[in-house]
């Protein structure tokens, strides 16, 4: 099973434009990482007038290739703290491959590579010294199967804070991202439970939550609903809402109601056909409230009154 | 291009269909009125106010299936606009069919009264501005033309200019005619009921620019107290 928290191989190669990433087995001691900042703001909160003004994930015109295949590409979409940015488009638009290029989860695929530039806070994610581990900490993400690890509960919310050394705190921690997750009511007095015994909703916030536990400050997510029935979809939902005081979220939906009920701003992809390969492009961002009532670019109002070319 | 919603999108094309003949039936009855006024023939003028009936019961049905495809299909972009615009039309229409109605139910009052020529021929321009104005805006909404909804705004000053003078005409009258007070009174607020029509076809035409562009109409008192509200947070900070 997928374990997002496993150390990656980190060590890249090519010129500044063109980040390589090595074959899965291949391991290279990295030079000392650059520490990502520890103090952000968006942990605290943010006050009204500066809500959502600073950019966290800067991505300038950024493209993924798998190899030569260029599966997505022209994207410049500033996420700001404290903001829910969605991404909703049709299938193979690129929305889950540019979601994964925001963490470096692409860096586990054999022959994928960006163009362009993702910073956060300033600073290149792709940069040669920059340890993927630690990217992942701070970017977390929240999957469309919801995929608790084997154990207890507890265990699953421990699990990342032990890995980075914690040792003291726990049940703190276990009990503060439960409580994140709106689940330490419902598993409180079964901590020890496995984690496969909750439901599928439950599940899911339990993979929020352990997401949550190493603190980032921005929150991945792909889909995290697609599974779900509509009362755990809508407990998700009012948790998202609650989340985007302290984090920054940014999430993949195919379901374009959701993306107009939860979120900030919208970023529409579209597909195009190029040599009977179907490659992304973004098409436009704005306010969500802007883009369901008057969208810009005639694909968006296409797509989202149920034209397809 | 394949319309994935094509059921909703025909529904859609059926509500502008009922939407233009309600229109319609509100034009044909805004000039066989006059005519019936000019006449002065009160079984017309009966027949006028019960066709109203026909017409509140089209609004009221179609107002039950917009509220119907919001419902049910969540309409969003141009779609939801087109929605929204039918909704205040429906309100729009049906108002102007009730200024008809309340022409023709000043008819009977009005038996034996004398209207100069001057009066008459001002009642038939105003009926002719106002089924002008009321044409335009509606063409504009079948068109999706923001354009020509633009310029309803503009030939509606025209009406609002005849329904002064033909106020002027009439009370310059009152000593010479045999008008009664309530004949005077009566024919006074007819002109009014012209004016009103003419409002809601810029009403309309409003709603039209706002279902193409997107942009609701400027409102000079809005805009007012808005610039005074941005004043005061400035002067606050």
């Amino acid at each position: 099973m997928a374990d997002e928290r496993a150390p990656a191989q980190s060590g890249a190669e090519g010129g500044p434009e063109d980040r390589h990433f090595g074959h899965a087995d291949r391991r290279e001691h990295a030079a000392p990482s650059i520490s990502l900042k520890a103090d952000f703001a968006s942990n605290h909160g943010t006050d009204e007038a500066t809500a959502g003004a600073e950019v966290v994930l800067d991505v300038r015109d950024v493209a993924v290739y798998y190899g030569d295949f260029r599966a997505v590409g022209g994207v410049t979409l500033p996420i700001r703290m404290n903001e829910v940015t969605a991404m909703i488009g049709p299938s193979g638009c690129g929305k889950s491959t540019m979601l994964r290029a925001f963490n470096r989860m692409n860096d586990l695929i054999v022959g994928a590579r960006i163009e362009g530039l993702i910073s956060y806070h300033g600073i290149d994610l792709y940069a040669p010294n920059v340890d993927p581990v630690e990217v992942r900490r701070r970017i977390g993400m929240v999957f469309q199967k919801p995929n608790p690890f084997p154990k207890s509960i507890y265990d699953n919310i421990a699990y990342g804070p032990r890995i980075a050394g914690r040792r003291k705190g726990l049940e703190e921690v276990v009990e503060r991202s439960l409580r994140s997750a709106a689940l330490w009511d419902e598993v409180k007095d079964r901590l020890k439970d496995s984690a496969l015994s909750l439901s599928g909703g439950q599940q899911q916030r339990l993979c929020i939550a352990r997401a949550i536990a190493v603190e980032p400050d921005v929150v991945l997510m792909d889909e995290p609903c697609s599974s779900l029935d509509p009362i755990a979809t809508n407990a998700i939902e009012e948790l998202i809402r609650q989340l985007r005081e302290a984090y920054t979220i940014v999430i993949v939906t195919h379901n374009m109601q959701q993306a107009a009920r939860i979120s900030d701003r919208t970023a529409f992809f579209t597909t195009n056909v190029n040599g009977g390969k179907r490659t992304g492009e973004l098409v436009e961002f704005d306010f969500t409230d802007k883009l369901f009532t008057n969208p810009g670019d005639q694909r968006t109002e296409d797509y989202l009154t149920g034209r397809f070319g | 291009m394949t319309d994935s919603r094509s059921d909703f999108h025909e529904e859609l094309e059926r509500l502008k269909s009922d939407m233009v003949r309600m229109a319609a039936a509100v034009t044909e009855g805004v000039s066989r009125v006059t005519e019936a006024l000019l006449r002065q023939d009160v079984a017309e003028a009966d027949q006028i106010v019960a066709a109203d009936d026909e017409l509140d019961l089209l609004a009221l049905e179609t107002e039950e299936r917009m509220i119907e495809v919001i419902a049910l299909q969540a309409p969003v972009a141009s779609d939801l606009r087109k929605v929204l615009v039918d909704l205040r039309m429906v309100m729009e229409v049906e108002r102007s069919g009730d200024l008809v109605t309340n022409i023709a139910k000043a008819i009977p009052r009005l038996q034996g009264a004398e209207l100069s020529p001057q009066l008459r021929g001002l009642i038939d321009q105003m009926r002719e501005e106002a089924v002008k104005l009321f044409r335009k805006a509606i063409d504009s909404y079948v068109e999706g033309d923001a354009g020509l909804a633009s310029t309803v705004d503009e030939f509606d000053d025209r009406l609002d200019a005849l329904h002064v003078e033909y106020l002027d005409t009439l009370f310059a009258s009152f000593g010479t005619s045999q008008l009664t007070p309530q004949q005077g009174f009566q024919l006074a607020v007819i002109g009014r009921f012209y004016e009103r029509i003419g409002d809601h076809a810029v009403n309309i035409s409003e709603r039209v620019q706002y279902m193409v562009t997107g942009r609701l109409p400027a409102h000079a008192g809005a805009e007012r107290a808005r610039a005074r509200r941005e004043a005061q947070e400035q002067a606050h900070r």
